[in-house]
């Protein structure tokens, strides 16, 4: 869906928005695995937890980037809550390691993300999150803050589109539009468009019983093509 | 899903944060207890009214992104001061509708006519299907009218009241080494109100001043027979267009505005800080039947730079100093330093389809005034000890027609004209027309009639733009407006001309949902850098696209989610921006909290945009956003029972270049008291 998923409920997207972790009802595990470029250098692993609990429902993640000269693993908390059917907020503490070869020193962070989502209608989603919305004087290395915010459409039963855009200090605006179509019954096809890097997107996903795999790609103008796997159990 | 979970870029570290302050974090600390006493003592008094709110967004719709800071004073304050005395729009009076400054003529007769014929209206979305107005218009009025039947005012007992407002802004590590005095600003409003009878005082300090440098006082009357209005100390006036008198704020062109409000003929209290701008003296205004007079004298001393004749001998005013700051040496040198002595007889008739009216204003100085002929682009400036204005001005109602129109006159050469015009063909349609045409050498001390050119002369300009209803809920407005500038301007050495197209589109599909867009372009001509000789001409393409999108969830939640794109040419400079903002009103406890989030990326100076922000009462923030940064700020208000209210404001501004980042504090505190 052209990475447009702040709007839109389900396992991955929940530690995109954290709002939307509320409305996880059962407890899952997913294991992804992006190869960017297809370069093995550039691979991120990624587990995550979710945890429904009455009206709030917590997740934790653990994500590793990169390969012996540089990497960069990122551990998070979330905790999503319910106003009603119709909205929801979240809340994600987010820790950053970076370690780097050679006389580099290693760069820890810690920060927070925060999301919110509401249905006006509905057959429509929309959704705001926030980035570390934190002064640079906090810390002792700079770390750039990022506002998304989008919608999304229930066109028919099948059918989802979503548009969102994104701007981070020291970045451009970012416009990202896509969406699912449920083929049939569950198999899902996705497409998208990215305006970073003019990227073009395409995916499927499917539902074994209580396992859904998913596959995707997505296009760059000039590095080439990024691929990925993701695998989510739902355990209860 | 196939979306990736992790692909943020954390970024490359800046290096040792050593140029940060440390100022955030003690004040965020104080904030912070602040916020926890409030919380802890707060007790339940309802829910807060947040009528400021609505200022700032009625103020927005007004001005959008003109920085035109002494209009904006001016404009808050008379805002603040109708939402602290609504309008009774039941009462039919004209002149009482006249009060909404902002209306055309056209709506405030439409709504009066409305009135009279329909009885009273009893819910706000009655007002959107009056003619000449739409539900945008009526949204804009809600926060500043009376819903009251006509006739309560009279059977109101005399009662005195009185509020006092305090403002302490300041903004640390911001003191300027030239800087006399404490880096803090300070305002003070005192107001009260017995029947007929009101009064009040200001008081400022402005950052960097040493001490209160302003004070402005009044006291008014108010009648209904003959003698309408009297006051004594410091006046606000307008007639017609404002060609001849306007100290109010000044009429903002969009080009696609549904139509424009005229400046009115009316006399009022000065209670803003714009300290060179007001008459200081005794104003009345009478009415016999349907004829009516206003008449001024004042007496004032404004701040000037002043020089000595090559021979010494005289002393002359080179320019005025309109800012009103005085924290250098030489700033303090320019206060008060020429004395105005003003007057003016303005009377007009109030027939059944016409109003029709004459003015004249005169000034002296104390000092004659002495341009810099050396200068080719002060050639047309004034020159002298005393200026007269003589204006004729017009309004009509023709069916759905609004004719109107001003003449004015400082010499036989000097003149300006304005004719307008906004036609109703249907219920669905609206159309806007304004000529305008100011003479090089017209001035006009206190003169501020509608216009692009800060200085109110040398334009020639023509305006059209018209609303539509295109279909349930969606409502487009297009416009544009042409002018040109006969002689030299500020950076423009050269007769110039410009241009400007705007397109809106609205979308209010609920009432808790609106989504705006908006397509804005400039064309106009400057100085060309980096020659010599004649200057070569520069042609300026500004384009801006804005979307907005407002939604609130429920009576707790306004979200309002906003994005801007522009570019600049030539040098294809371009500005983005970003930003959410987050209204909160917990249910049970007295407080507000505002929230905004900010990231903009602008390729410099030109491409910069504008952001408007909740302030303090009687107070705007506007801030122009340029390089690569971010801007958030936090609000918290807090009703104290029926007789305080307190508001304190928090903002940051962090700026990245290549190496460094600079963050810039604000703290803002207000105080109200009514009692």
């Amino acid at each position: 869906m052209g990475s447009v998923c702040i709007m839109k409920t389900g396992f991955w997207p929940s530690f995109r928005n954290p709002s939307l972790l509320a409305f996880n009802s059962s407890l899952s595990a997913g294991f992804n695995y992006e190869n960017r470029f297809n370069i093995g250098q550039l691979g991120t692993r990624t587990a995550a937890l979710t945890i429904p609990s009455g009206k709030a429902s917590l997740g934790a993640l653990y994500s590793h980037f990169g390969y012996s000269g540089f990497s960069r693993s990122m551990t998070a908390l979330a905790c999503g809550l319910k106003f009603g059917e119709k909205m929801s907020a979240g809340i994600q503490l987010d820790y950053f390691l970076e370690k780097t070869s050679g006389e580099y020193e290693n760069h820890h962070s810690i920060t927070f993300e925060a999301g919110l989502f509401f249905k006006p209608a509905d057959n429509v989603s929309a959704a705001i999150h926030l980035f570390n919305p934190l002064p640079d004087s906090w810390r002792r290395s700079a770390m750039p803050a990022a506002i998304r915010a989008g919608a999304g459409i229930g066109l028919s039963r099948v059918l989802f589109a979503g548009a969102e855009a994104e701007m981070s200090t020291g970045g451009i605006l970012i416009f990202r539009t896509g969406f699912e179509y449920e083929v049939k019954e569950r198999l899902w096809l996705r497409a998208g468009f990215s305006s970073e890097g003019t990227s073009f997107t395409f995916g499927l996903g499917y539902l074994f019983k209580s396992v859904k795999i998913d596959l995707g790609f997505a296009s760059h103008e000039k590095l080439g093509i990024t691929s990925s796997a993701s695998i989510i159990f739902k355990i209860k | 899903m196939t979306s990736v979970v992790l692909s943020r870029q954390i970024g490359t570290s800046c290096g040792p944060p050593d140029f940060l302050r440390v100022t955030f974090s003690k004040l965020y600390k104080r904030i912070s207890a602040t916020f926890l006493f409030v919380l802890i003592t707060t007790f339940c008094n309802g829910q807060v009214v947040n009528i400021a709110n609505e200022i700032t967004e009625a103020a927005e719709m007004l001005f959008e992104d003109d920085p035109g800071q002494g209009s904006l004073e001016i404009l808050f304050d008379q805002l603040h001061d109708l939402a602290e005395n609504p309008v009774r729009i039941n009462s039919a009076g004209e002149s009482e509708i006249a009060r909404l400054f902002f209306l055309n003529e056209f709506q405030v007769q439409s709504l009066a006519e409305y009135v009279r014929s329909s009885g009273n209206i009893l819910s706000v979305y009655e007002i959107a299907a009056v003619p000449g107005f739409d539900r945008r218009s009526a949204e804009l009025i809600l926060p500043f009218i009376d819903l009251s039947p006509g006739d309560t005012r009279a059977a109101d007992p005399v009662r005195f009241r009185s509020s006092l407002i305090s403002n302490f802004i300041i903004s640390p590590g911001e003191k300027e080494p030239a800087d006399t005095g404490l880096p803090f600003r300070l305002l003070t409003k005192y107001r009260f109100t017995a029947g007929r009878l009101s009064g009040g005082f200001t008081t400022e300090k402005d950052k960097g001043e040493k001490m209160f440098d302003f004070l402005s006082g009044h006291l008014a009357w108010s009648g209904k027979g003959f003698m309408r209005k009297i006051i004594i100390g410091d006046i606000s006036s307008s007639f017609g267009q404002g060609l001849c008198i306007n100290t109010g704020f000044r009429t903002y062109l969009s080009p696609a505005a549904a139509a424009f409000p005229s400046s009115g003929n009316r006399i009022r209290p000065f209670t803003s800080t714009d300290e060179n701008n007001f008459f200081r003296g005794a104003a009345v205004h009478l009415a016999y039947r349907k004829a009516e007079m206003i008449l001024l004298a004042s007496h004032n001393l404004i701040d000037a730079a002043t020089a000595f004749s090559e021979d010494s001998s005289k002393l002359f005013t080179e320019t005025f100093y309109k800012s009103g700051i005085h924290n250098t040496l030489s700033s303090i040198e320019k206060k008060d330093a020429l004395a105005e002595t003003s007057a003016a007889i303005c009377s007009w008739y109030n027939a059944r389809h016409i109003k029709a009216g004459i003015c004249w204003s005169g000034s002296w100085f104390s000092l004659p005034v002495r341009a810099d002929l050396s200068d080719p682009g002060s050639l047309y400036e004034f020159s002298g000890s005393r200026n007269d204005v003589v204006a004729l001005h017009y309004s009509s109602m023709l069916g759905r027609i609004l004719l109107y129109g001003e003449l004015a006159m400082n010499d036989l050469n000097n003149y300006a004209m304005v004719q307008g015009a906004v036609l109703r063909p249907s219920d669905r349609l609206g159309v806007n027309v304004l000529l305008r045409n100011y003479s090089p050498g017209f001035t006009s001390f206190h003169g501020n009639g509608p216009g692009t050119s800060s200085s109110g002369s040398n334009e020639k300009g023509i305006l059209g733009a018209f609303t539509f209803e295109a279909a349930k809920h969606l409502f487009i407005s297009a416009g544009c407006d042409l002018s040109s500038y006969p002689w030299l301007r500020y950076r423009t050495g050269f007769p110039s001309s410009s241009r400007r197209t705007e397109i809106r589109i609205r979308y209010v599909p609920s009432e808790n949902l609106s989504a705006d867009l908006v397509c804005d372009m400039k064309y106009s001509m400057i100085n060309g850098d980096g020659t010599t000789g004649l200057p070569e001409i520069d042609h300026i393409l500004n384009r801006l696209i804005r979307g907005q999108l407002k939604y609130s969830p429920g009576d707790k939640f306004t979200l309002a989610t906003r994005i801007d794109f522009r570019i600049v040419n030539p040098g294809r400079s371009t500005g983005m921006m970003m930003l959410q903002d987050l209204v909160y009103r917990p249910a049970g406890v007295p407080l507000s909290f505002w929230f905004r989030y900010c990231i903009f990326n602008t390729g410099g100076w030109d491409s910069r945009l504008y952001a408007w922000e909740n302030d303090l009462l009687y107070s705007f923030s506007i801030p122009a956003l340029s390089g690569r940064g971010s801007r958030s700020y936090i609000m918290a208000e807090w009703e104290i029972g029926k007789i305080a209210e307190m508001r304190v404001k928090y903002a940051l501004t962090s700026i990245r270049d290549m190496y460094n980042i600079i963050e810039k504090d604000e703290l803002k505190v207000q105080l109200r008291l009514r009692f």
